[in-house]
């Protein structure tokens, strides 16, 4: 037996778990870059990792459906949920770690490294997975495994796993592997101001197009930078800030032709890079900001849950959120921390410290 | 001093008063991202030195946490003051509602600044940061949207 391959129900819901934490680990580093811009700045730079983020919910929504339509419970508050960063994906690949910092050429250098495609370097890492023991300590953002893990170069290829899996238990099972409630998915009717659709699944067809909507929309399993529809995948829509120069249909990878795409890497906000709660000072105005980013973060995950898990009604307020998260992150990044030289707040994302060590 | 070098040394002092003029924290000022802009504004249209001698007069008493001692200084010494009056409650018009208005002409004749002053909008932003809006807990209208559907549930304002 491999030990990478899903054999059992227990392992798909496991998997499945742990892609909606990479998918929700991939938003606060988008967040965090995209609000670091001073707003009426970087407009074109904006709405790029805007559409990415928005895309990044949307996974997180699609595989939320997948894991309800097998008979799992998304639950988007237990421990550990939120990656701390400096953080490693969940998905394994260990040869970056991924961290909340201005929008800058290290971010997005960052952020191709998480969109890469399958065969970038292949040759140099040699395999599609590579499975081998945990280094303890390493890796924050989530497992997929106690003991051994499975470690994917590219995030495609961990959504390929997963869909081996389920072609796998679908065989053994046939549509009783679709045993959830069709009522606990978030339809269409839910989505908006981004690419593609959430999609219902109820069946095995339904499952996949929910997967080759992430993956296409991702890094884009076929290595083509447009889609079938003419969406560009997130891989090339970044590299074009990095190369300062939009794609067209037809161009080659790495060598875009279209119009420029302007970028002011100075609009920025100085952020502290992976600020954390016990950088601000205690008891001063910007830690009780950073709390209340926090406890409000934290009640969004629980109404993304509640939506989940049976009221899928809950998903407008929890969009409502969004936007007043939004606030939240322009009010701590617009703050000098004290003791420093010239370096503002932004959210720490500790929302399990919310438990472990209330203030 | 450059202009630049001016205003980062009248910032602590520009924030401490705007902060007691419009009852806003020094935090939630902050949070605005307009504090710069609107000290570099306010220091164009009336030239550096009113603001200069309005911050000196303003921090000449060692007044502390007493609201009492701070509002009598305040009503004294900036608002009933020919220079100072007029400048300081722009500057609250300016906090609250994110239009500078052009100070009056006896003010200029008698103070100087600048003779290009006008009615203007700082910036694009300046309308959406306004303190009105957190003080009447609503969004500003057109600005900062809470998502589809939200318009039927009570307004969610960030006030520090």
């Amino acid at each position: 037996m491999s030990l990478h391959r899903i054999t059992d129900l227990a392992g798909l819901h496991r998997h499945l778990h742990a892609a909606m934490q990479l998918e929700h680990a991939t938003i606060p580093p988008y967040l965090t870059a995209l609000y670091s811009i001073m707003p009426g700045t970087n407009t074109e730079a904006f709405d790029i990792i805007r559409a990415v983020a928005v895309e990044e919910m949307l996974h997180l929504t699609l595989v939320g459906n997948l894991l309800n339509a097998v008979g799992g419970t998304p639950d988007l508050t237990v421990h550990g949920f939120v990656a701390s960063y400096p953080a490693m994906l969940p998905d394994g690949e260990e040869d970056f770690a991924v961290d909340c910092q201005r929008f800058s050429p290290e971010a997005i250098s960052t952020f191709l490294r998480i969109e890469r495609p399958a065969d970038l370097d292949h040759g140099e890492k040699g395999g599609r997975t590579i499975t081998r023991k945990k280094a303890r300590g390493t890796v924050k953002a989530g497992h997929v495994g106690p003991e051994t893990e499975e470690h994917f170069f590219s995030i495609g290829e961990f959504y390929k796993a997963i869909e081996d899996g389920l072609d796998r238990l679908h065989a053994d099972m046939g549509e009783a592997l679709f045993c959830g409630n069709p009522a606990s998915q978030i339809g269409p009717e839910y989505y908006y101001s981004g690419g593609g659709g959430l999609i219902a699944v109820t069946d095995l067809a339904s499952a996949k197009a929910a997967l080759d909507l992430i993956a296409e929309q991702g890094e884009g399993v076929t290595d083509t930078i447009f889609d079938e529809d003419g969406e560009i995948a997130h891989y090339y829509r970044f590299q074009q800030l990095l190369l300062g120069r939009y794609y067209r249909a037809g161009d080659a990878r790495d060598k875009p032709t279209g119009g420029p795409v302007p970028v002011d890497w100075k609009a920025v906000y100085p952020i502290k890079t992976n600020a954390r709660l016990d950088d601000f000072t205690k008891g001063s105005d910007l830690r009780e900001a950073a709390l209340e980013f926090n406890s409000t973060y934290a009640i969004f995950l629980a109404r993304l849950t509640c939506a989940f898990q049976g009221a899928p009604e809950e998903f407008i307020p929890a969009v409502g959120d969004m936007f007043h998260i939004k606030e939240l992150f322009h009010r701590l990044m617009r703050q000098s921390i004290r003791g420093t030289e010239g370096l503002n707040g932004a959210p720490t994302f500790e929302i399990d410290r919310l438990k472990d060590d209330p203030e | 001093m450059t202009p630049e070098q001016t205003q980062a040394d009248l910032l602590p002092g520009f924030l401490a008063i705007s902060s007691v003029l419009t009852g806003f924290s020094e935090h939630a000022l902050r949070g605005t991202g307009q504090t710069e802009l609107y000290l570099a504004t306010a220091c164009e249209m009336v030239g550096d030195d009113s603001m200069r001698m309005m911050l000196g007069a303003f921090s000449a008493c060692d007044i502390g946490d007493d609201t009492e001692a701070m509002g009598r200084h305040m009503r004294l010494c900036i608002l009933s003051h020919a220079r100072f009056g007029p400048l300081a409650r722009n500057l609250i018009k300016l906090w609250y509602i994110g239009t500078w208005h052009c100070m009056p002409r006896d003010w200029h004749e008698a103070f100087g600044g600048n003779p290009a002053d006008r009615d203007h909008i700082p910036s694009p932003t300046s309308y959406t940061e306004g303190l009105l809006w957190p003080a009447i807990g609503a969004n500003p209208p057109g600005a900062k949207p809470f998502g589809y559907g939200m318009w039927a549930n009570p307004p969610r304002v960030t006030r520090a």
